[in-house]
């Protein structure tokens, strides 16, 4: 590595200090009062903030709302993650095996990621609505009746359908990117070794694949976990009865719905130590190569 | 074991682009051909066919008695080593060699004996639970070699299997090809660019260029009788003069051929030789020098023994029997 010896010491840290100003404003400073705030709590007037200590956490370990809500996050982020990372799986190995025309295929699909969540949301809230929809419609031709308003399974379905499709791009690109850096030679010495297709995407291009796919599941997981407010304010709002209500959402809807500060600041202070957590497994692991 | 028959074999790609025309080869079991020629001259297609990795446009590719055209390639009972070796990089080296058997279902114990004996024969016995980025470029082809053998196939199919090698150890792994395919006496087929390669591992070669064949026979036959002044120019080295014969009306034959062809070691410094050969520039190869001028407005190049003596100009002459005649239009060979 080179390093730069620099005669002046005042040099570095103003080259430094535009970055360290954004991390400091926006990120230290606000995770700062989020963890003062999770030890106070307010009066239900806002007149008196009062010290607790670890009273917040411990009201949300009791909490079935939360226990509630950390079940709903989890089945969420793992339907959102299988389902966009299999889907896009399996569109990046049609187009790995198209000769021709795969660039303008590549190119509609990515399409979808440059869609802001909250339009992603409001689009398949559209598609979906039980009185306008469209599918809902089609739906009921076949006698099966959609109303994600009332039923909490079918709203599950909505947001992690609506949440998947907008990640489907992002997997797609890197999946494309890593086959294509698997060599020609290596299927078709599998081939001429006796391994018909399907056994060759999973005796070759797939453990070949698990730097790309692991690094996918930790995105994933976050994404699912963090980004994906828009997508559920925009369709259900955490119902159908707190079916919907991930973690992030409750964040939000106790804190500036529900006006509990102390409450919302603790979910929050929980939510930085899983991000702390997931960086700290694709640091660990997804800088240092999957090995095979 | 098996024969291998190429008839009037073509491929024309969708655009229309020919990469291969009636190419006929009959490849007698356990026999080691070649094919040679210049870079985009097809014979990697032309491999590729017979592995089946490509398609067949025209004509009929036969392994033993059956028609192969549309076999897929894991049906064709051949065995392949890739330029760029192509080891599963997530499997150990015993794995590497193991696939392809446990792939068509082959008994343990006769994996394991296959296995053992493949690493024997190709000495890499103490690197079968490593994984292939653990090893050097000789080890690898090594492995790739033993991933062919453990097989037992009707037929090797080598694409230029040495060209990722360094020159010395290039050497060393071309006896031993030479050697274990012998002692093995499987059929093989083996695409080359380098001439020196083809010349010392072929019982035949196939000479290919544009897609086409230029020349069948032994190493020697095609050396002492070059088909085509293609040939003549592509195998040897250094290279066979190719001489217009209007520079040299002096020389017997010239008046019916188009081109005269002499090789650099046939071409003699006489004090009485009809070549006028003025010097330009002088190689010491050590072993021997390579003198390099022209006749007549005619390049020509030399092979001398090293204590000879130079001049600026040297007097040339070369039996007549070393000298090559071809047609000026058509650049083939007259007799």
């Amino acid at each position: 590595m080179k390093r730069t010896i620099f005669s002046n010491q005042l040099l570095p840290w103003l080259l430094l200090a535009p970055q360290l100003a954004i991390t400091f404003i926006f990120f230290l400073w606000p995770a700062g009062q989020a963890i003062w705030q999770s030890f106070l709590r307010e009066d239900a007037f806002g007149i008196k903030t009062s010290f607790v200590g670890l009273a917040n956490f411990r009201a949300l370990v009791d909490s079935p709302e939360y226990m509630n809500s950390l079940q709903v996050t989890a089945v969420f982020a793992v339907s959102v993650t299988l389902l966009s990372m299999g889907v896009s799986l399996l569109m990046a190995v049609s187009v790995d095996r198209m000769l021709r025309s795969s660039r303008i295929y590549t190119t509609l699909l990515v399409w979808p990621y440059a869609v802001a969540p909250a339009v992603a949301g409001i689009l398949w809230w559209f598609i979906f609505n039980p009185t306008i929809g469209v599918l809902p419609y089609a739906l009921d031709l076949i006698g099966y009746d959609w109303n994600h308003i009332q039923n909490p399974n079918q709203a599950m379905g909505l947001v992690v359908i609506a949440s998947a499709w907008k990640q489907i791009s992002y997997n797609f690109l890197f999946f494309v990117a890593g086959l294509q850096a698997i060599p020609a030679s290596l299927r078709e010495a599998a081939a001429i070794d006796g391994a018909g297709p399907i056994r060759r995407f999973f005796d070759i291009t797939f453990p070949l694949l698990s730097p790309t796919t692991f690094f996918l599941l930790v995105v994933n997981i976050v994404y699912a976990m963090f980004d994906t407010f828009g997508v559920i304010d925009a369709t259900t709002e955490g119902g159908p009865a707190q079916a919907t209500n991930i973690m992030v959402y409750k964040v939000y809807f106790d804190g500036f719905v529900g006006q509990n500060i102390g409450s919302s600041a603790a979910q929050s202070v929980v939510l930085m130590l899983l991000v702390i957590a997931l960086t700290v497994v694709q640091f660990r692991w997804v800088e240092k190569k999957v090995e095979y | 074991m098996a024969s291998i028959t190429l008839d009037n074999v073509g491929k024309v790609y969708p655009g229309g682009t020919r990469a291969i025309g009636d190419v006929n080869i009959q490849i007698a079991d356990g026999e080691f051909i070649v094919l040679v020629g210049p870079s985009g001259c097809g014979k990697s297609t032309l491999l590729r066919m017979v592995a089946g990795l490509e398609t067949i446009t025209d004509g009929e590719i036969r392994i033993g008695d059956k028609v192969v055209n549309k076999v897929e390639p894991a049906d064709r009972d051949i065995a392949m080593v890739f330029q760029n070796y192509a080891l599963y990089p997530h499997m150990s080296v015993r794995q590497n060699l193991a696939y392809g058997l446990k792939n068509r279902r082959t008994p343990k114990a006769e994996i394991d004996r296959r296995v053992n004996d493949a690493a024997e024969i190709l000495q890499i016995g103490q690197f079968l639970d490593r994984k292939p980025r653990a090893l050097s470029g000789g080890q690898r082809q090594r492995v790739a070699m033993g991933r062919a053998i453990v097989r037992e196939p009707a037929a090797f199919l080598f694409d230029e299997p040495l060209s990722n090698l360094d020159a010395k150890l290039r050497v060393t792994m071309r006896l031993e090809i030479k050697e274990l395919q012998k002692r093995l006496g499987t059929t093989s087929l083996y695409v080359t660019h380098d001439q020196l390669e083809a010349m010392t591992l072929a019982d035949r070669l196939v000479v290919l260029n544009a897609g086409r064949i230029e020349q069948i026979g032994t190493p020697l036959e095609v050396y002492r009788k070059p088909a085509s002044t293609f040939v003549a120019g592509f195998i040897g080295s250094p290279a066979m003069n190719l001489i217009d014969a209007r520079a040299v009306p002096y020389l017997p034959g010239t008046a019916h051929a188009g081109t005269v062809g002499i090789r650099p070691e046939d071409l003699t410094v006489a004090a009485d030789g009809p070549i006028e050969m003025q010097v330009q520039a002088v190689e010491e190869l050590g072993a021997q020098r390579l003198v390099h001028g022209h006749t007549a407005g005619e390049a020509i190049t030399i092979t001398m023994p090293p204590t000879a003596p130079l001049s600026d100009t040297l007097r040339l002459t070369a039996a007549q029997d070393k000298l090559h005649l071809f047609d000026r239009q058509s650049g083939a060979r007259i007799e």
